[in-house]
């Protein structure tokens, strides 16, 4: 008897778990903003800051140090051609370290309280856009990402006015995911894996909602983003499965998944990750591997010329480069009567107009009323010799 | 029945328990000569592996090694094992021993300093990033099938076959040797083991650099099987570990091994057959660790602790 009620406690315990771990993974926080935020004036003077958050170091440091390297580039090349200069003001948000989104929030709450600050680049994840919209919003901050894709975070009306992307949403990814794998692939048993961030589950609903309407079967698991053994995951998955879908944010984690795929003798199975993994730790697994990447125009002189000083070919922080222009040329354009307020910047960043000729994007940068780019399509690319090489 | 999916998880629970119960072992060990819940452990482990790593760069990397793959992997673990026996006794000496005669919340409480100051030292030597062991550019991975549902690769064989054979190896040591013989009279009785002339700061000292040395083999093995180490790895599977010394009985030997390979085999068995099973199979573990607690406290082979009143 006392066996059978510590047996019944432990299933009641566990159900509660369960559930409040599910439950976690729902609902949204609506962040009001004080009426004045950010409407205090500062001198402009003749260097602007800008916060920049990125992942520097963590388990996404090869992206996010992309990402810097993109947007120092934009930096330099301004302050090399204006005579106003900008600075950043970096904070580490250490992107899908144990702390989860702590870091990213502790740096948002750094660039709010820094009245220097008119404008933010970064973050760089839809999870940390969501966790650090209070603190960013509260002190009137402006903000533009240029890699958060979850399609809710525009749509959803918690930060509209104060956030801006030069990235297309998943609606879009997923739509030309789905597409490429059921036209041009043409498949028809595909397994999705989540790492259950808000961008991964979002975007992995998309595809699958899609996949399932154009007839293909599709199996559905998740692991966590902190877990390095996927072995067991990998048994699960059908071998009648013929595209394994990995919509992540960490390329290392992709790296070592596709690893451990081969290992278990499923090297043939092919891969397609999202642009959290257009990585050259994912294309480098093999000619299996198929990616989704945002828009970039690769014949743009200043791909060659960021090429030549940075001897890579990542393209992944590109839209940061962008992301730095909206938010230079916003401040430039409130500081035009020497003061300007938070408030002004975001004001100008809606207003934001980088035509096709001059966006590195390939594409006209221009914002709509949720804080999405007008136009937004997303690439296709398949891994030749280890290099990601755009096939839709 | 998908007998496919059945033997999938029971090689990938296996070979994570016998990482599990490599870790769990230094647990064991330790408790049973000192009494002591040896909290860094977990992050010896976590240097154990950043040792196989240098070593392999210092080798030539895993695309142009100095020697052949498999003897890398041999330098690897002897370098690793020597290195985190080493830090194992400095630690005793520095961070134990001086408390030994303290309250035992002060040793306890030194070794989550330790855990903390190791975790950290990490993280500022070797930065948070992953750092991959490219194991298939090393050794070339391999695959095994038989028939159309039992696969099992080459890593995975030998992460079992060394895990079973360190713990053969240490139970020789601690059976068949005067210095286990030591050890066995010094987890007896402390002071008695003493007055026969058994010096005890030798014999704990061995005992560290034993333990130690399995959860540096531990943290290779994981490097080699799953690719990637990180600074922070530590943590939870330590936590894993002393899970497993737990409930197979913490003090006991084969209990710690028992209980590495139930662990595992719990995690890989909950991915694969639970709901939620794959992002929650921590919890599924844990279940395991207080439902043992519940019915059998002394862990499945330990033995109860009769008090003296």
């Amino acid at each position: 008897m006392k066996k059978l009620v510590v047996a019944a406690s432990l299933a009641a315990l566990m159900a509660v778990l369960a559930t409040a771990a599910w439950g976690s993974t729902r609902g949204s926080n609506k962040v009001a903003a004080p009426a004045n935020a950010g409407s205090q004036l500062v001198k402009c003077g003749k260097t602007r800051s800008i916060g920049l958050m990125a992942p520097f170091t963590g388990p996404a440091a090869s992206i996010g140090i992309n990402q810097v390297h993109w947007a120092n580039f934009y930096k330099n090349s301004y302050n090399r051609t204006h005579k106003t200069k900008i600075k950043f003001v970096n904070e580490d948000t250490m992107l899908g370290s144990a702390n989860g989104t702590a870091e990213a929030v502790k740096g948002a709450q750094a660039l709010g309280s820094n009245s220097a600050v008119l404008g933010a680049v970064g973050p760089a994840g839809s999870n940390e856009v969501k966790a650090t919209t209070g603190a960013l919003k509260g002190a009137g901050l402006g903000f533009v990402s240029g890699s958060a894709t979850n399609t809710q975070i525009t749509l959803d009306g918690t930060r509209t006015g104060y956030f801006f992307r030069t990235v297309p949403p998943d609606s879009s990814q997923s739509k030309s995911v789905s597409a490429y794998i059921t036209g041009k692939l043409k498949l028809k048993n595909v397994y999705i894996v989540d790492d259950q961030e808000a961008y991964s589950t979002g975007l992995a609903d998309e595809v699958q909602a899609q996949l399932k309407a154009k007839g293909v079967t599709v199996g559905r698991d998740g692991v966590s983003q902190q877990q390095s053994d996927f072995t067991a995951i990998i048994n699960k998955i059908p071998r009648s499965a013929q595209l394994v879908y990995l919509p992540w944010q960490l390329p290392p984690k992709g790296q070592a998944f596709g690893q451990q795929m081969k290992g278990l003798g499923r090297g043939s199975t092919k891969l397609m990750g999202s642009d959290g993994l257009f990585d050259p730790l994912f294309s480098k697994l093999g000619s299996n591997v198929y990616d989704s990447f945002f828009p970039v125009n690769p014949s743009d002189k200043r791909v060659a010329a960021f090429k030549k000083i940075h001897k890579g070919t990542e393209l992944f922080g590109a839209p940061s480069y962008v992301a730095t222009q909206v938010v230079a040329g916003a401040i430039d354009r409130a500081c035009k009567n020497g003061t300007a307020s938070r408030a002004e910047v975001r004001a100008q960043l809606k207003k934001t107009n980088i035509p096709a000729s001059t966006s590195l994007l390939g594409l006209p940068v221009q914002f709509n009323k949720n804080g999405d780019m007008v136009k937004k399509p997303f690439g296709i690319y398949h891994s030749v010799k280890g290099v990601f090489v755009r096939v839709a | 029945m998908n007998w496919s999916l059945f033997f999938g998880e029971l090689v990938s629970g296996l070979t994570l328990g016998s990482i599990y119960a490599l870790i769990a072992l230094g647990y064991t060990m330790v408790y049973g000569i000192l009494k002591l819940l040896n909290f860094a452990h977990g992050d010896v482990y976590m240097v154990g592996a950043f040792v196989g790593f240098f070593v392999l760069q210092w080798l030539g990397g895993a695309l142009s090694p100095a020697v052949t793959g498999w003897l890398v992997v041999a330098i690897m673990f002897v370098v690793g094992m020597l290195a985190c026996g080493l830090l194992g006794v400095g630690i005793e000496r520095f961070a134990y021993r001086p408390l030994r005669n303290a309250p035992r919340i002060a040793p306890l409480i030194s070794a989550l300093g330790v855990s903390i100051f190791l975790q950290n030292s990490a993280l500022l030597l070797w930065g948070p990033q992953f750092r991959s062991y490219d194991t298939f550019d090393l050794v070339g991975v391999k695959s095994y099938h038989i028939g159309n549902n039992f696969f099992i690769s080459n890593l995975q064989i030998l992460t079992i076959a060394v895990s079973i054979g360190l713990t053969i190896v240490l139970a020789l040591v601690v059976s068949r040797t005067r210095t286990g013989k030591a050890m066995r009279a010094t987890s007896f009785d402390r002071d008695a083991a003493e007055m026969m002339g058994i010096s005890i700061d030798r014999v704990i000292s061995f005992t560290f650099f034993l333990g130690s040395a399995l959860a540096a083999a531990g943290g290779i093995m994981f490097g080699l099987v799953f690719g990637q180490i990180f600074s922070l790895m530590g943590f939870t599977a330590g936590l894993k570990g002393f899970t497993a010394a737990v409930v197979g009985g913490i003090g006991s030997i084969p209990g710690a091994v028992l209980g590495g390979f139930l662990i595992g085999l719990t995690e890989a068995f909950a991915t694969g057959y639970l709901p939620g099973g794959s992002v929650y199979a921590n919890l599924y573990v844990f279940a395991l660790l207080i439902g043992m607690f519940l019915i059998r406290p002394s862990g499945l082979l330990g033995s109860p602790v009769i008090q003296k009143v």
